[in-house]
């Protein structure tokens, strides 16, 4: 444990006002969520019978799902399609997506109606059901992640034989990994499949399934390079910009084909696309802003290789699939019914509670375990 | 023997007997009545109110005002959507017609209330651990060989309780036999795959104004649960295909980095 020092950041493990405020909101979350549990749904939140998915659905489940995409990207385009010299980003990659995948499972411990019985779809199944299958993903996904992290921890406690053990069958678990993401992140849009009535046509697609993968990969994508930027800022290193630079790269190509998939989804379908509502405006807002513009940003070097340009482009680009989640989940349910739904505050503080959390073991992650490469060569494991 | 309910509208007094019929079999509480805009009272169905009668009141140009009363209540789809999407099976569909719920199963992940084209699943808000709530038919009363409360009640014989493909038979008759009276097609026939509820009204749902509360027209007759079977039925495919994939293209690209690192120092290349 003496090695402990070696890893200290300058300002680590000071109460700084940023994590002062991490830590607020946590305890506020705490005491919100304690009131859902005691009160039920319908005390705490906005939820109706006409609005039964709300804040909880589209932004802890949906949203984090993909925006935690990239532990799988990751690994896809290093070990697949062997393009190591992003390995810098991958352990950074895998410790978001595995906080990512937590706190879709305490989202959804707090939005189910019956949370003591969440480990039901283990036992009790039903093969015909999309949900099921998302869940039965979940559950092994993240404990790949988990496995994963578990690898790190090993290193950190210089257990030798044991990395070498899981290095050995690490294959077995690469592979689960981006075979369980590839259903679950499709999966996630193919649930609704099942309510085009409901839905804006502007959303309503047969080929959702696909169209989530690919903005799953996208978020993925642009989180890692908000990540990487974000932490070398906040623990003052030097940022990989040359790395992200080349990694940015195959963002602008995802963005692009995606773009591509949902003009010749809408075209084939015959949808009305340019109507003066607010369904259109963020429809508007999602293709144009947040897919194209990106797309557009980065096909200038200038943008590629400076740390605002990457800012701004994989900001967009990670905004736009969070838009285009709510979008699918909420907008297009809109016109549907004469009822209107806005989240309660402890739907929304609940919500930033889980993000702040998130926030607070990835900083606490990055100091306790190996993720960043300057540790890793000095360590030669 | 699947049994079914032929409900026809002009037949219906607005007695709301059934409704209270409901409540007495279920248990359900009664709540105090509040003045609105409508004479349907309760306003919505909801966890305490499985059935309820929706009064339209329907005024055309240079005619006198018509009155409407339509009986809502869960469908009975013979393919649900709901037993099809929910991810622990709590929902069934029973071979003498039923679509049920198994209280012990639920997670209150309410993906049958999302996925009903009908909107029938309601769900315990104001409970700390709530269960999803709808008409189960009086599977229970069936069982037994009584007819569901409702029906039982019913003064003018707007419910009719029999085999769906007797009363079905017996939809046509009356439209055959009183051309003009009824609106030419037996909501509940086809609509979805079919369901267990068969509407005979006096126009059409969209005269009615009620295409948009719960008697959408425009469903379709493919049931939708299909939608998500198709899907799974791809998801074994997908996920060997990925995983066979990945595996390839791991061993390939390695091989590969593995030439090339020996073909370097050799000065063939670069």
């Amino acid at each position: 444990m003496a090695e402990k020092v070696e890893k200290w950041y300058p300002g680590v493990g000071k109460l700084t006002p940023g994590r002062a405020i991490l830590y607020v909101i946590l305890v506020l979350g705490i005491i919100s969520a304690a009131a859902r549990l005691f009160l039920g749904l319908g005390a705490t939140t906005n939820l109706s019978d006409a609005y039964p998915w709300g804040l909880w659905i589209s932004f802890d489940i949906l949203s984090g799902v993909a925006l935690a995409a990239g532990g799988f990207t990751m690994a896809a385009a290093i070990y697949i399609f062997n393009l190591k010299k992003f390995e810098p980003l991958l352990r950074p990659a895998k410790l978001s997506a595995f906080i990512g995948y937590l706190a879709f499972i305490i989202g959804l411990f707090f939005d189910l109606g019956q949370p003591w019985r969440i480990w039901h779809p283990m036992v009790m199944w039903n093969p015909h059901s999309v949900l099921f299958e998302v869940s039965w993903c979940v559950m092994l996904y993240t404990t790949v992640l988990g496995v994963d992290i578990f690898i790190m921890a090993l290193e950190r406690w210089k257990k030798h034989e044991w990395v070498a053990f899981f290095r050995n069958i690490y294959l077995v678990f690469l592979v689960a990994g981006i075979m369980l993401s590839t259903l679950h992140q499709s999966s996630l849009g193919a649930l609704y499949l099942l309510m085009p009535e409901k839905m804006s046509d502007l959303w309503a697609s047969r080929a959702i399934g696909p169209l989530f993968f690919t903005s799953a990969v996208i978020g993925g994508m642009s989180v890692v390079i908000l990540e990487s930027l974000i932490s070398a800022w906040a623990y003052k290193r030097q940022a990989e910009i040359k790395i992200l630079a080349s990694f940015s790269k195959g963002l602008g190509i995802a963005l692009l084909v995606y773009f591509a998939m949902k003009v010749t989804d809408l075209y084939a379908r015959g949808a009305t696309v340019w109507v003066d509502d607010a369904p259109h405006f963020f429809f508007y807002l999602e293709l144009f802003g947040t897919v194209a513009l990106p797309a557009i940003l980065l096909t200038f070097k200038e943008v590629r290789n400076s740390a605002k340009g990457l800012y701004w482009a994989a900001g967009l680009a990670a905004f736009g699939v969070v838009l285009n989640r709510f979008n699918v989940s909420l907008t297009s349910y809109g016109g549907y019914r004469q009822f209107s739904y806005f989240p309660s505050a402890m739907e929304i503080i609940i919500t930033l509670a889980i993000v702040a959390g998130g926030i607070l073991i990835f900083d606490w992650g990055t100091r306790y375990l190996p993720v960043y490469p300057s540790e890793l060569t000095g360590k030669a494991s | 023997m699947s049994k079914a309910m032929l409900i026809d509208t002009t037949r219906c007094i607005g007695c709301r007997g059934c409704q209270v019929a409901c409540k007495s079999w279920h248990n359900l509480p009664g709540e105090r009545s509040v003045f609105s805009e409508s004479w349907s009272n309760p306003r919505y169905l909801d966890s305490n109110n499985y059935t309820r009668i929706i009064f339209r009141e329907v005024a055309k140009p240079g005619k006198d005002l018509s009155w409407y009363f339509v009986s809502r209540r869960c469908m009975h789809c013979l393919d649900p959507a709901c037993v099809s999407v929910c991810p622990v099976a709590a929902l069934t569909k029973l071979e003498n017609g039923p679509v049920v719920y198994d209280d012990y199963r639920c997670i209150g992940c309410r993906y049958c209330m999302m996925a009903c084209p009908f909107q029938i699943p309601k769900f315990q808000w104001e409970s700390a651990v709530p269960l999803v709530r709808k008409c189960d038919f009086c599977a229970d009363r069936i069982a037994i060989g009584l007819a569901p409360a409702c029906a039982t009640v019913c003064p003018t014989e707007t419910l009719v309780f029999g085999e769906r493909k007797e009363l079905l038979k017996e939809a046509h008759r009356r439209i055959g036999a009183h051309p003009g009276k009824y609106y030419p097609e037996v909501y509940g026939e086809k609509i979805v795959g079919g369901t267990s509820k068969l509407y005979l009204t006096p126009v059409s749902f969209e005269e009615l104004g009620l295409n948009h509360r719960g008697f959408r027209t425009d469903l379709g007759n493919v049931p939708y649960g299909v939608y998500g079977r198709e899907w799974m039925s791809k998801v074994p495919w997908v996920g060997l295909g990925v995983g066979g994939l990945a595996v390839g293209l791991y061993y390939i690209n390695k091989r590969r980095a593995e030439v090339q690192e020996r073909q370097s120092p050799e000065g063939k290349e670069e």
